[in-house]
C-alpha cells in the first residue's frame, strides 16, 4: 500500500497534510488488524444464561426443567435477575405488582405504541418504542431506588434513623421531585397503599417499605399541599424489598407495560388508518414561533446572515441567554449525562 | 397540575381515573388484590375474560420457558446497545425490536395457521388434510414452514415437545395443537421421503399453537413471546452495565472484546483514492457507466 500513501501524498488531501496534524497521515497502514492470538478468543461472557443444542439454562436452572417443576413465567424473573427460586408470598407479591404496572391507560407508553402502529410497522417495534418512554421521570425506578439506598447508606454511616434520613432525603431532592415516589397523585386512588398494605400482609416488606413509610412522613410534613405515596413509591419499595436492584426494577416494569402497549398498538390499527408522510397537520394556531417572512436572495446571504461566532467569553454568555428563548433550540436545557465505563470491567474473565 | 389526556382516543382497553384503573372493566388494584396473577391480568387486557385454571397454568408455562434463550438476536443487540451506556431501555428495545420474521415469528405462524384452518371449513377438509396441503405447498415454493426448525437447537428445541405435552396434559387440545401436530407429522414424512433430515418444531411451533389455543390472536400472541423476552435481555443488559467493560473494545482485557479491532474481517472494495473536487464529475460519470459499484450496492 506504499504505492498509494505516495500517491495520496503528491495529490495532498485537504488538511491533512497540515503540520498541525499530530501524526504523519501518509505513512498510514492499509488492511484489517490481524487476529490476536496473545489474548483469548472472543466468548459472550455471561454470569445469567447459557445454551446448548439440547437445553437452555438460566443460572443453573435448565428452563424447561424449571416449568416442568411448576414454576411460571414470574419465578423466572427472580432466577434471571436474583440467581434464586422465590417464596411463594415473593411470587405472589410480584404478581400483584406487575398486575397494577401492567396497563395504565394512554399513558406516554402506551401513546408512542400507538404513534408507532399507525406508521404500519411491526407490533415488536411499537412495543419497543414504548420501552423507550420509560425515561428518568416517567419510569424513574432507577434514579428512586437509588436514591433510597444512597441515604440508607448515609442513615448507616452517620447514625441517623430512619425517620432523620428520610427526613434528610425529602429535603435534598426537591429538585428531582418527580422520582421521590410521594406527590399528589393518589390522593384518592388507593391503589398503592392498598400495594404497601399487600407486601406487609405476605410478609415481604422489609427496610426499603419502612423507609419509604418514613419517606411519605417526611414529605408530608415539609410539602405545603397534601401528598401521599404513588404508584412509583409503591412500586419501587416494593420490588426493591422483593430483592430486585433499581435497574432491575426499571427493566421489569418497562416491559411488563410493554406487553399491555401490544394491545394499544392493536387497537390502534384496528381503529384508524395508516398514516402517510407528510399527512398529519399542525394548525397555524399552536404555532408561536417567528412569524412567517420572505426567504432572501441566495445571492443576498452576505447582507442577511448573523454570524453565530462569539469571540469573548461575555459576548457568549450574553449570546447564550438569547439563543435560550428559541425554544426548540435546546440552549435552556442543561443535563449531566455521566460516564458510568470507569466503574465496571470483568476482571479475569477468559484468559487464555 | 395538568391531568389532561396525552392522546385523545376512543378505547376498549383501559381508563384512568383519579380514582382508579380500570381494565377491560376490572379495577387493576382489585384484580391484584383478589389474588389473580399476571397471567391472568394478560387474559383480562388481551381477551377480555378470566381464564380457567388451566389456561392460566399454560400462559405461565409458556411464557416462562420463552422468557430466556442466553444468546439470541435480541440479548445480543441489548449488549451491543449497552456498550455505549444510554439508558437502559435502549437496550430492552433494542431486544425487542429484533423480533421480526425470522427470529421468533409468532404472528406469522398465527397467521398461517388460521389462513389454513379458514381453507379447511370453506373446503370440508379436516386438519389434518389441509395440514398437508399446506406443508406441500410451503415446500413446493420453497418456502420455510413457519415453526420448524431452530437454528441453535437442531436437535429439537427444547423447549418445544415439552409445550405441546404440557397442553395435553392440562387438557387444552383444541383445533390448533390437532392441526399443528398433523403439520409436524406430514412435515417429518415428506423430508423423509425426500432424504432429508430431521427438522424439528421450535418454541414458536409449539408456543404459538399454545397461545393461540388459549386464545389469543396472533398479534397478541407474538406480543407474549416477543415482549417477555425482553425481560431477560434486559437482565444480559444489565449484567454488561454492571460487571463488563463499556465500549467493548479495550485491550485491556484479557479477552478479546466484542468489537476489538481484530474481530473486523472486512471483504468491500480495495481501498482508493478520493477524487477531488474538480475530478469529480468525470470520475462519477465513468464509475456510473462501468457498474462496478452495483457489485457492492445493498
Amino acid at each position: 500500500m506504499g504505492d498509494l500513501n505516495e500517491t495520496k501524498k503528491k495529490r495532498g488531501i485537504g488538511n491533512l497534510g497540515s503540520p498541525k496534524m499530530p501524526f504523519d497521515y501518509f505513512n498510514r497502514e492499509y488492511g484489517t488488524v490481524s487476529r490476536d492470538t496473545q489474548r483469548a478468543p472472543f466468548q459472550w461472557v455471561s454470569e445469567v444464561a447459557y445454551k446448548n443444542v439440547h437445553r437452555i439454562v438460566s443460572r443453573g436452572y435448565d428452563t424447561t426443567e424449571l416449568m416442568e417443576e411448576g414454576y411460571g413465567v414470574v419465578d423466572v424473573l427472580f432466577v434471571d435477575y436474583q440467581s434464586r427460586i422465590p417464596l411463594i408470598e415473593e411470587e405472589q407479591m410480584l404478581n400483584y405488582v406487575m398486575i397494577l404496572a401492567l396497563e395504565d391507560g394512554l399513558s406516554p407508553p402506551a401513546a408512542m405504541s400507538r404513534i408507532v402502529a399507525r406508521t404500519k410497522t411491526f407490533l415488536t417495534q411499537a412495543a419497543a418504542a414504548s420501552i423507550l418512554a420509560f425515561g428518568h421521570a416517567y419510569g424513574a425506578y432507577s434514579a428512586f431506588g437509588n436514591r433510597l439506598e444512597r441515604y440508607l447508606k448515609k442513615a448507616d454511616a452517620q447514625k441517623l434513623t430512619l425517620a432523620e434520613a428520610a427526613e434528610l432525603l425529602v429535603k435534598e431532592s426537591a429538585e428531582e421531585y418527580e422520582s421521590l415516589g410521594v406527590s399528589n397523585l393518589m390522593l384518592k386512588d388507593p391503589a398503592a397503599k392498598r400495594m404497601i398494605a399487600r407486601a406487609e400482609k405476605q410478609g415481604v416488606a422489609g427496610k426499603y417499605i419502612a423507609f419509604m413509610n418514613e419517606i411519605v412522613r417526611a414529605a408530608q410534613k415539609q410539602s405545603p399541599e397534601a401528598v401521599d405515596i404513588d404508584m412509583l413509591g409503591a412500586t419501587g419499595a416494593t420490588m426493591m424489598d422483593l430483592g430486585f436492584s433499581a435497574e432491575a426494577t426499571w427493566a421489569i416494569l418497562a416491559v411488563t407495560r410493554a406487553l399491555a402497549t401490544g394491545a394499544h398498538y392493536i387497537e390502534e390499527i384496528e381503529r384508524h388508518p395508516y398514516m402517510r408522510m407528510g399527512e398529519a397537520l399542525t394548525p397555524e394556531e399552536d404555532y408561536d414561533g417567528p412569524a412567517d417572512r420572505p426567504v432572501p436572495p441566495l445571492e443576498d446571504r452576505a447582507k442577511v446572515a448573523k454570524p453565530g461566532i462569539c469571540r469573548s467569553v461575555d459576548e457568549w454568555a450574553k449570546a447564550r441567554e438569547e439563543r435560550k428563548k428559541l425554544v426548540g433550540s435546546g440552549h435552556a436545557v442543561v443535563e449531566e449525562i455521566e460516564d458510568p465505563s470507569k466503574k465496571s470491567g470483568i476482571e479475569k474473565v477468559g484468559k487464555l | 397540575m395538568d391531568r389532561q389526556p396525552l392522546f385523545k382516543r376512543k378505547t376498549a382497553i383501559s381508563y384512568k381515573t383519579e380514582e382508579k384503573t380500570v381494565m377491560r372493566g376490572y379495577n387493576v388494584s382489585d384484580l391484584a388484590e383478589a389474588g389473580y396473577s399476571f397471567c391472568d391480568a394478560l387474559f383480562v387486557l388481551y381477551q377480555g375474560r378470566i381464564p380457567t385454571d388451566a389456561e392460566e397454568k399454560m400462559l405461565k408455562y409458556e411464557m416462562g420457558v420463552f422468557l430466556e434463550h442466553s444468546m439470541s438476536p435480541s440479548a445480543v443487540a441489548a449488549i451491543g446497545v449497552c456498550a455505549g451506556r444510554p439508558n437502559l431501555p435502549c437496550a430492552i428495545a433494542a431486544a425487542v425490536s429484533t423480533f421480526g420474521g425470522v427470529h421468533g415469528p409468532g404472528a406469522a405462524h398465527g397467521y398461517m395457521l388460521n389462513k389454513y384452518l379458514e381453507r379447511a371449513q370453506r373446503e370440508g377438509k379436516t386438519p389434518e388434510e389441509m395440514a398437508k396441503i399446506l406443508v406441500d405447498e410451503y415446500m413446493d415454493a420453497g418456502k420455510p414452514v413457519m415453526g420448524m426448525g431452530q437454528p441453535q437447537h437442531i436437535d429439537s428445541d427444547p423447549r418445544a415437545e415439552p409445550i405441546h405435552v404440557k397442553q395435553e396434559e392440562l387438557g387444552l387440545q383444541g383445533v390448533y395443537l390437532r392441526f399443528q401436530r398433523a403439520l409436524e407429522a406430514y412435515f417429518h414424512e415428506r423430508r423423509k421421503r425426500e432424504g432429508r433430515s430431521d427438522v424439528g418444531v421450535n418454541v414458536v411451533g409449539s408456543g404459538n399453537t399454545a397461545l393461540m389455543e388459549i386464545g389469543f390472536s396472533p398479534m397478541a400472541g407474538w406480543c407474549l413471546g416477543s415482549v417477555c423476552r425482553g425481560w431477560s435481555c434486559a437482565a444480559h443488559a444489565l449484567f454488561n452495565m454492571k460487571k463488563g467493560r463499556a465500549w467493548g473494545a479495550s485491550r485491556n482485557e484479557p479477552m478479546v472484546q466484542m468489537i476489538d479491532l481484530s474481530m473486523i474481517k472486512y471483504v468491500g472494495p480495495e481501498d482508493r483514492v478520493v477524487p477531488k473536487q474538480e475530478e469529480r464529475q468525470e470520475y462519477a460519470r465513468k464509475q456510473k457507466e462501468e457498474g462496478e459499484y452495483k457489485k457492492w450496492a445493498i
